[in-house]
Parts: C-alpha cells; structure tokens; sequence
C-alpha cells in the first residue's frame, strides 16, 4: 500500500498543483506543520522543493538549484505562461459578465457549462467573445458552433488544470487552486512591471471606458 | 374605556385580514396604486392609520408600523434599519420603578401592580427589539448582502452595517447595571426585570454582535479581494489594448528565479510490470486476459490465416554430413558377410586408405552395429580390444573393434 506522503509526493511530482479542490486529502497533509518538511527532504533528493502559491492555497514542486537545463525548461515554461495570460484573463472576464454578479472566478466556483452556454448564445457581444478566446492557439478551436466552441475551451482548461469535473456525466466545472496561481502571477507581473493595472481599470472606469 | 380599546383593536385587526391583499401588494411595491381599488377601502384604510400620504401630491404608503410588523414576523431581508433608544428606554426605566416604589410605600398595590405590568413590557420590548437588531443583521450576512449585486454596492452595505453594529455596541455601553441595581434596590421583581433578564439579554447580544463585527470584517476582506481580482484582470485587459506587444521580461533568467516562476518538470513515468510478483498474479492474469480477447479480433482480420490448398509433392531425400562414413560403414559390413572373415575396423580402415579420423571412424563402426535392429545384429558379433584405464577402475578404453560374422 501506498502511504498518504507517498501518494502526495509522487501527485507533486508529477507536476500537478495540490489545492483543496482538485485534491483535497493531499491538500491537508502538506498544511500539516511536519509533513512539508517530510516531503522537502525526498523533494530534495531530486533537486525539487516544495513550493507553494496563492497564501499556501496551492502546492507544487519547484527546483531547487537551477542549472542549464533547468533555467531552460523554465525558460520554456515561461513562455507558456505569458502567452497563455492572455486568453485566460480574456476568458475569466467573459464568464464573470456572463455570471452577472461580479464576483471573479475563483477556487472553488463552480461553472455550469449549460448556463453558461444559454447566456452566451443570448448576447451577441459574448458569443463574439468565446469566438475570439476560442480561436486562440491556447484553445485551438476549429469549430464554427458556439457549442463546440465552449466545450473545447472548457475541455482544454480541465487538460490544463485550471477546472475539474467532478462528475464526468454533468457538465459543471469547479475551478481550482490553479486560477488562484494565474492571479498571483498577474499580480507578480504587476508589480514587478510596474504596471498599475488596478489604477489603469480604476480610470477607465471614470472615465467611462465601456468595460 | 377598555371595552372601547378592545373594540378599536378587533376593528383594526379585521381591516387588515380584510385587505390582507392589497396591504401586501403595497409592502412588496412600496406604493398603492390607487386607480387599481376602491376609493371607500383606500379611505376606511387611511382612517385607520395602516395607508398615509406622506405629502400631499405623492402615493400611500404603509405606515411604518404595519411596514415593521410585517418586516419583523417575515423575517425580511430588506429591513436594514436597526434602531434600539436604549436611552429613552432606560430613561423610561428609571421613571417607572420609581413610580412603582413610591405606589409600593404609599400602600397602593393596585397601581403599583399596574407599573409592575408596564416597566415588565418595556424591559421585555427592549431585549426583544435587540435580539431583533441581531438577527437582521446576521440574516443580512448570510446571505452576503445578496439583495444588491455589484461588489461596490456590497461594500457600501457592508460599511453601513458595520457602523450600526459599532452604534449599536455604543447604544450598549449605556446600560450600567450598577446604577440599575441602585435603581433596583431591594425590590425583586425590580430586580429580576432590571437586572437579571436586561443581564443576560446584554451578555447574549454582545456575545453576537462581536461575531457579527468579525463576518462583516471577513466580508469586507472578501468584497474587496474580488474587487481587487476583477481590477486586476480588466486593468491588464486595457494595458495589452494600449500595448499589444507588452510582453514581461523573463523572469527566469534572473539570478534568482521567483518561485512562482519556477515550476519543475514532471518526474514520475509509471512503472513497468514485475511478472515475477506472485501478488500481483491475479491482476495480471486478468491483464493478459484481457489482452487475449482482444488479440482475437486482429487475428480475424489477417488473409494469410486464412485456408489456403497445399500442394503435396515428393521430398527430396535429405543428406547428410556424415553420409559418407555410413556408406563407408556400410561397405565395411558387406565386406565381412562378402568373404565371412573377421576384419578389425582399423584394419579396414587401412586397407581402404579412407581419410576419416580413426576414432571417429570406430565410434560409427560402433554406432553401425548398434543401429541395426536386434534380429541383424545376432547375424555379427562385434568384439572390442582395448585395455582398462591406468588409474580409474571401470573405465575401459576401445582401441580397436573386430566385426565377425557368427
């Protein structure tokens, strides 16, 4: 039998990202004061070290020392992150105008595909939108129906780790400690850039700006 | 006097189950539409004080009593007024317990009964309108202020209610129960109304209200978190409007790479099959099974297993390597049934001059004889000259074999 730190270190190892929703058990364990330094010691072993995002929201493994062909994989990885940001933020946007209460997408919510879907095709302006996300490389929607263009998104998100479907038979999706990591790094990229993005939406929406 | 007063009430109570419908539609439309009823109920209604005209060219209203009555027994999430005058109440308070202690000294029962009656519902109106208070407010938190619903407008709820709950807390500091007891005095029905039950209802509300302050903390911290979020992500929305090719520096060739950037590489591959696992013989087994029924399938589909005509011919005899030392030992057999003298195989061996090795050659001789079947060998008798090995007993070493015939 696999014992509970086994299970988590090979989940880490894997390169999967540990929150409460998409495992929540595995979640627990790293939370408890011990079993991080447990699972530090065999990361170790393999140049890996837990790290954890979001306010310990989301754990997974980094490296840890970094020599060439390491700084070349994150080289690469970076890459996937800046070029993803784009479609994410675009698609997180739509589904919060599309949900109407203003609250952003976040761990735990959970989307359900079929309303979604009806408030898409009943607004021109969001249906364009999912066109548009769709079409992104991320995505890589060829389908010309909205319904086939939603599900691909939604199916290339759970491929990625940002959704879980619980139920394979239901479409509904619950979004994990992933999106809570798309947010620090746009908070990251914020700050390290300088970018005042909140000043930025604060005056558009001053200014009137249709957002 | 009181007749009168019972009979007002029943009048007033029956005018309310009456036009129960046209009270309710005003209290969820706020207003009466009054082309909609008739004039004589609107009026009988306004004499009875539950519809009033606020001014003179706006539309009936409830009045605000029948307004709260209705909010306090539906449990309305709408009522967002708290108001708890525990001045004047305490002021009431004082004013009546010493009307009743001096109705008490001067010997007149009744009436101080009378006050007795009236300061009770005072004090029971006040800790009832307080565990009100609470509940409106934890009934509004439950539901996260969901009566309005863009985040600014949660905010602005949450700030209100967070100022009634720090005025109510206010309100509270005024209830000083030393003064009450003096109030009190030795009296104790004085006592448990002003002190005890006052006591609890002050300890239970408190109690409340410090977990009502810590939601709407936590909720504050919430709205504005979401807030933040949806900022950040239409803020970079409009930064890559006005800057279509911004793309952030790569953080990964830094020195030190921030963490969130530094994600490692899946590891793990699964594992191969260990076939020598007897534990795991049923899985396996199963695996290969599996693997079976499937194989089948294919099978079905290749030509070349299909039936085929065979073509039977003659085989061609096959050689072999050694088929010349047969023949040669086959020679050698017919010569001695030939003459019928005894011939030793190497004597053979050197009058024909064949170019064998001679101990291959007597291993074939010997190998000859035993080949044939047991009715021609009791046609030759083969004897072997040779000696014992030197140093091992029951070993015997062959020389030479002389082939005779009987």
């Amino acid at each position: 039998m696999i014992t509970e730190q086994g299970r988590v270190l090979e989940l880490l190892l894997s390169g999967c990202f540990v929150c409460q929703v998409s495992d929540e058990e595995a979640w627990r364990f790293l939370k408890t004061a011990g079993n991080g330094d447990k699972i530090e010691s065999q990361l170790n072993v393999l140049n890996r070290t837990l790290a954890s995002a979001a306010d310990g929201e989301v754990f997974f493994a980094a490296y840890q020392s970094l020599y060439d062909n390491e700084r070349k994989q994150l080289g690469s990885q970076f890459q996937d992150i800046t070029s993803h940001l784009m479609p994410l933020v675009e698609w997180l946007i739509l589904v919060q105008q599309a949900n109407g209460s203003d609250v952003p997408v976040s761990q735990g919510t959970a989307l359900r595909l079929n309303e979604l879907q009806t408030i898409i095709e009943d607004t021109p302006a969001f249906a364009e939108q999912i066109e548009k996300i769709s079409r992104n490389r991320l995505f890589g929607s060829t389908s010309t129906q909205l319904d086939g263009q939603l599900k691909q998104v939604f199916k290339r998100l759970t491929e990625l780790g940002y959704l879980l479907r619980p139920n394979a038979e239901k479409q509904i999706y619950i979004a994990t400690g992933k999106i809570e990591y798309l947010y620090d790094v746009l908070k990251f990229i914020d700050e390290t850039e300088a970018l005042s993005l909140t000043a930025q939406a604060e005056q558009a929406v001053q200014q009137g700006s249709l957002l | 006097m009181n007749q009168h007063l019972q009979q007002a009430g029943i009048t007033l109570l029956n005018a309310l189950s009456r036009h129960a419908d046209l009270i309710m539609q005003v209290y969820i439309a706020g207003v009466l539409d009054e082309a909609k009823h008739n004039p004589k109920t609107i009026e009988k209604l306004c004499h009875l004080g539950i519809l009033w005209r606020p001014e003179a060219d706006t539309q009936l209203r409830l009045k605000s009593a029948v307004r709260n009555l209705l909010e306090g027994s539906l449990h309305d999430e709408r009522n967002r007024q708290l108001d708890a005058n525990i001045a004047s109440a305490l002021a009431s308070f004082k004013s009546l317990s010493v009307h009743y202690k001096e109705a008490l000294h001067h010997g007149r029962y009744a009436e101080s009964e009378a006050h007795l009656a009236d300061l009770t519902e005072h004090v029971y109106a006040l800790t009832e309108s307080l565990a009100n208070n609470v509940r409106v407010l934890f009934s509004r938190i439950n539901n996260e202020f969901g009566y309005v619903s863009s985040i600014d407008a949660k905010i602005r709820e949450n700030e209100l209610a967070q100022s009634q709950v720090s005025d109510l807390l206010k309100q509270l500091e005024m209830l000083r129960f030393d003064e009450l007891s003096e109030q009190a005095g030795s009296h104790r029905e004085l006592r448990h109304l002003l002190v005890v039950t006052l006591q609890q209802c002050f300890a239970k509300v408190i109690q409340e209200l410090s977990i009502v302050q810590a939601r709407l903390l936590e909720l504050i911290g919430r709205f504005r978190q979401f807030k933040g979020r949806t900022q950040l992500l239409k803020g970079f929305l409009l930064h890559m409007e006005h800057k279509p090719d911004f793309s952030p520096s790569n953080y990964a060739q830094l020195s030190q790479v921030p963490m969130l950037f530094n994600q490692a590489a899946a590891l793990i591959k699964p594992a191969a099959v260990d076939v020598h696992r007897l534990e795991h013989e049923a899985e396996l087994q199963q695996l290969v099974g599996a693997i079976k029924a499937f194989s089948r399938n294919q099978i079905r589909q290749q030509p070349e297993r299909a039936a085929q005509k065979i073509k039977v011919e003659q085989q061609s005899d096959a050689q072999f390597a050694e088929d010349k030392l047969r023949q040669a030992v086959e020679a050698y057999f017919c010569q001695v049934i030939d003459s019928g003298e005894r011939i030793t195989a190497l004597q053979y061996f050197q009058q024909q001059a064949l170019d064998f090795d001679p101990e291959v050659w007597i291993y074939q001789v010997v190998g000859g004889y035993q080949g044939l079947s047991q009715e021609e060998q009791s046609y030759f008798a083969l004897d072997t000259s040779g000696e014992n090995h030197p140093q091992y007993s029951g070993n015997y070493i062959i020389r030479d074999v002389e082939l005779g015939l009987r």
